[in-house]
């Protein structure tokens, strides 16, 4: 119960938020980062802090996920009604065919991380050099005359209102499952996967469930992605920047809750746009904001959120007897 | 009684290492059984071979006429036979309920279901009151608790204990031993892994001895103990 709480306290932020940007192009984005790097995070510690899985490679199923759009959108005029449940299909696929390579082969710990990472860097070089897909300077998605049709608004709030729907959707999906036969397996096996077969739990399938849900999700993200930016790049959806930004996000919020990651993101994402706009000196504010990140990895070890629920249920627990 | 555990010359070898040959031995069932040995006999690989962490390399393990050597440790553990670890293995990152429930979730699909059981394994474990504690404040004593409530939890109809009684206090050793006594008129036979002799003797009507791999002797705890074969393992041969 408590869990839902949490995420009704969370789609009440993110209400507000969306509100208090409305007023301003500059914010609406903001926000629509905010989100869309919050889903992401989120769903990569469904797999890291959740299950114990730590993807070293999820851009992989952003990049998929991106290009699927992008590709069928230039070269078939595929609207994203189309192109986005491919972009998922894909996504989900690709993770299915790695997850049975991988766990299949009992790879755990470091060499799964290890592994997710060479998978998602061929993506990376194979896309960079594919005419088809733009090799390294991407597609450009163009504008279109039945812009509605392909999601193409002058506005930025309607973007607002889509991914901030993904992300909610993406946090209740995901609280039931961890309140679920399925979470339980789940964390069982993050913290011992022997106790947790010698008790029943089917590793194998569990870890595929999750690293499949996870990717869907990711790959959902790499569609909202191509759909908004309207161009994508191997750098931008497919490099090991954007795995890594999951992992911050997540470790700086607290990899222990699901909305973890979203706190991370909602500190990390508007505090780097803020510092690139007011530092004079270029890359100053890269410095800054690993400052920021060090500073918080020191005082905060269990993540933003870890250290608010702990906050939360000492009182409760102090004023409850 | 019927042989509810029947082991066929069971054989594991690691490369060349022979750690276990030609083990036979059956369990009834509703019996408690101990296999007992000097450290190194293989015990514990044995437990491995029966439990599914290791895939026997010659020999079967029928368990309720059906064969499970070689099937995953998840398959036999919803097969009906549980095992504990020898070092202890919670989820330190959850509470002591939701360590029984993940266990209590092989039989029960439903959340209110899982958690029943759980709680009744917690009370009939006497760590009703440590249920909303996370794992990692127990101590050793509760931690072996929390090891063999979990295993029941997933309704056994065979449990297999590894060395839960070493490091405890006498008080302790106790009040485990009545737990483990009371096991078999729910239905659920036992093995138990021991060192200590008098523990096996108080808790077991038969048992196997093995050392080096082989099987010394198996009948009665009391002929399996008195065995000249057993004595010299333990004791070492006496010179004549």
């Amino acid at each position: 119960m408590r869990g839902y709480i949490s995420v009704l306290v969370l789609a009440g932020l993110l209400l507000a938020g969306f509100l208090a940007a409305t007023g301003s192009r500059y914010h609406m984005d903001i926000f629509i980062m905010t989100c869309l790097y919050g889903t992401l995070a989120v769903s990569w510690n469904l797999m890291a802090g959740l299950t114990g899985l730590m993807s070293l490679g999820h851009s992989l199923f952003v990049g998929i996920g991106a290009y699927s759009v992008a590709y069928g959108y230039t070269a078939f005029g595929w609207p994203p009604l189309v192109t986005w449940p491919i972009a998922v299909g894909l996504s989900v696929f690709a993770a299915a065919l790695i997850g049975a390579l991988l766990f299949r082969s009992g790879l755990r710990g470091y060499f799964f991380s290890i592994a997710t990472l060479a998978f998602s860097e061929v993506a990376f070089f194979v896309v960079s050099a594919s005419r088809a897909l733009g090799r390294s300077d991407g597609i450009i998605l163009p504008g279109s005359r039945d812009a509605a049709w392909h999601l193409q608004f002058f506005e930025k709030w309607p973007y607002g209102l889509i991914i901030a729907g993904i992300l909610l959707l993406t946090l209740l999906g995901g609280q039931m499952m961890m309140q679920s036969r399925v979470g339980y397996f789940w964390r069982a096996l993050r913290d011992n996967e022997d106790a947790a077969a010698a008790l029943g739990v089917d590793a194998r399938a569990m870890k595929m469930l999750c690293f499949t849900i996870s990717a869907g999700i990711a790959g959902l993200c790499g569609a909202f992605f191509a759909t908004y930016v309207a161009f994508v790049d191997p750098r931008s959806v497919l490099g090991i920047d954007l795995s890594i930004q999951m992992l911050v996000f997540s470790i700086i919020g607290g990899m222990g809750l699901l909305w973890g990651p979203l706190v991370g993101a909602a500190i990390l994402v508007p505090f780097s746009i803020f510092l690139r706009g007011i530092t004079a000196i270029q890359g100053s504010d890269i410095i800054l904001y690993a400052l920021l990140l060090i500073v918080l990895a020191l005082v905060l070890p269990q993540g933003v959120a870890g250290w608010v629920t702990a906050r939360w249920r000492a009182r409760s627990t102090a004023g409850g007897r | 009684m019927a042989a509810l555990l029947e082991i066929e010359a069971l054989g594991k070898s690691f490369g060349g290492l022979r750690a276990l040959h030609d083990i036979s031995f059956s369990v009834a069932e509703g019996e408690i059984f101990a296999i007992i040995g000097p450290n190194g006999a293989g015990k514990t690989t044995l437990f491995n071979c029966v439990a599914g962490t290791y895939r026997p390399t010659a020999g079967r393990v029928m368990f309720g006429g059906r064969r499970i050597d070689g099937l995953a440790p998840h398959r036999i553990c919803q097969a009906g036979l549980v095992r504990t670890f020898q070092i202890v293995k919670p989820f330190l990152g959850m509470t002591v309920a939701e360590n029984v429930r993940v266990a209590a979730y092989a039989r029960e699909s439903t959340g209110r279901g899982a958690d029943r059981v759980a709680r009744e394994m917690l009370d009939r474990l006497s760590l009703g009151d440590w249920a909303d504690r996370d794992a990692a404040e127990l101590n050793v004593a509760h931690l072996r608790r929390l090891e063999i409530a979990r295993a029941l939890a997933t309704r056994p109809r065979m449990l297999l204990l590894d060395e839960m009684l070493a490091g405890l206090t006498p008080a302790e050793t106790t009040a485990m031993c009545d737990e483990i006594r009371r096991l078999p008129e729910q239905g659920i036979a036992v093995i138990v892994v021991e060192h200590s002799v008098p523990v096996v003797s108080a808790l077991a009507a038969r048992a196997v001895a093995i050392s080096f791999g082989e099987k010394l002797a198996e009948g009665t705890t009391a002929e399996v103990i008195a065995d000249a074969a057993v004595q010299d393992a333990y004791l070492g041969r006496a010179e004549t």
